[in-house]
């Protein structure tokens, strides 16, 4: 009897250590993709060789810009498929990001003076405060927040929400300000990470305004 | 009979156990993860335990260190946009949050706007917490919630666990 209970012991045990291992495995796969896709992706600022300003260095450049569909402040689905034809800057931001906050009245003016040329920008907050989908309160807030920025600042381009719901396309946006340029067939030819200037932002719209005509 | 089955169950237990501790070093050995990884914006220090008074309010003063480099928002940021810092208690472990003073900020003006002076703590700060605990030991897992920034990017606000033993006598 002591030796079936011991071998039913026993083999419960291995059974709990395979489910283990089987969980351990799962966990480990789901962790390693999500890796693999952030850091394909991922934006890095690199030593300029010829001793300029580090330089901000993506792996998107040269590749189509990845797609998304979001909301605006009004509930309206906006996608970036809808802006092909136009250069385009993609500037992802956060109501609670200084630097984000100063380079703004930048990009409403320039956005002003290209636009003629077929230039849009896209602001795309991303809050990335853990707030769930379920948190419709909390979701409220953060677009009662962005509304109030959005009319102190007269932003003038469409502004959209939950940009942390396309993060990992667009290499974990670990830091913000974070914008990517795209030419007008929707190619990445330019990103930039943080607070630069408004000369480094009106050069990289020239490139997207020159390349891919 | 017996022992055939005896010798099934010892390798079978030799296989979990191999597969298992080849798990544990996948999860915990990925060297790639760990190039990934960024230092902490705000670490906690100490102190680890504390004993107090059983059922009566008690001054703890909780230690933190933020990254070099780094500024996080004060409890009383200057602008309504801006995150502040918070020091919470979950309240289901029997520890009661009286109440936390937090440290004044340090004014501190982002080179391309000298206009605008934001309130943040650099360095090391404290924050002292009033606690009301229970007698025994609790091991409480309270929270610090911040949002860091440098001069030229931001990082996403961030909760990390402030553990803590308590022990009520």
């Amino acid at each position: 009897m002591k030796r079936n209970t011991l071998v039913l012991f026993v083999v419960l045990f291995i059974l709990a250590t395979f489910a283990w291992a089987g969980w351990a495995n799962f966990e480990y796969r789901k962790q390693a993709a999500e890796r693999a896709l952030a850091a394909v992706s991922r934006a890095e600022l690199e030593p300029d060789p010829n001793g300029g300003a580090p330089q901000f260095v993506t792996p998107l450049k040269g590749k189509p810009a990845p797609p998304f569909v979001l909301e605006d402040l009004s509930g309206k689905k906006v996608s970036l498929a809808s802006f092909k034809g136009k250069a385009v800057l993609i500037n992802f931001w956060a109501t609670w990001c200084g630097p984000c906050k100063i380079e703004t009245p930048w990009l409403v003016e320039l956005r002003n003076q290209y636009a003629s040329q077929g230039f849009e920008i896209i602001g795309i907050s991303t809050e990335g405060d853990d707030l769930q989908k379920s948190d419709h309160a909390g979701w409220e807030k953060d677009k009662g927040a962005i509304g109030k920025f959005v009319q102190q600042m007269k932003v003038p381009y469409p502004m959209l929400i939950d940009g942390d719901s396309i993060s990992k396309p667009y290499g974990g946006l670990d830091e913000l300000p974070t914008s990517y340029f795209l030419d007008r067939k929707g190619t990445v030819v330019a990103a930039q990470l943080g607070l630069t200037s408004k000369e480094d932002i009106e050069s990289n719209i020239k490139k997207s305004l020159g390349a891919g005509k | 009979m017996k022992q055939p089955v005896s010798l099934c169950v010892a390798a079978l237990v030799s296989f979990g156990f191999l597969g298992a501790i080849s798990q544990a070093q996948t999860l915990t050995g990925n060297g790639a993860a760990r190039s990934l990884a960024k230092p902490e914006p705000v670490e906690y220090l100490y102190p680890e335990q504390i004993n107090v008074p059983a059922g009566k309010p008690a001054d703890i003063v909780l230690h933190f260190r933020i990254a070099e480099g780094l500024h996080i928002n004060s409890h009383n940021p200057k602008d309504e946009f801006l995150i502040p810092t918070v020091f919470s208690i979950p309240d289901n472990n029997g520890v009661h949050l009286d109440a936390a003073d937090y440290p004044a900020g340090v004014d501190f003006t982002l080179p391309m706007d000298p206009n605008t002076k934001l309130s943040v703590y650099t360095g090391e700060f404290a924050i002292h917490a009033r606690i009301v605990a229970p007698a025994g030991n609790h091991l409480v897992q309270a929270k610090l919630h911040f949002q860091a920034c440098d001069r030229n990017v931001c990082l996403p606000p961030k909760t990390i666990p402030v553990a803590i033993d308590v022990i009520g006598k």
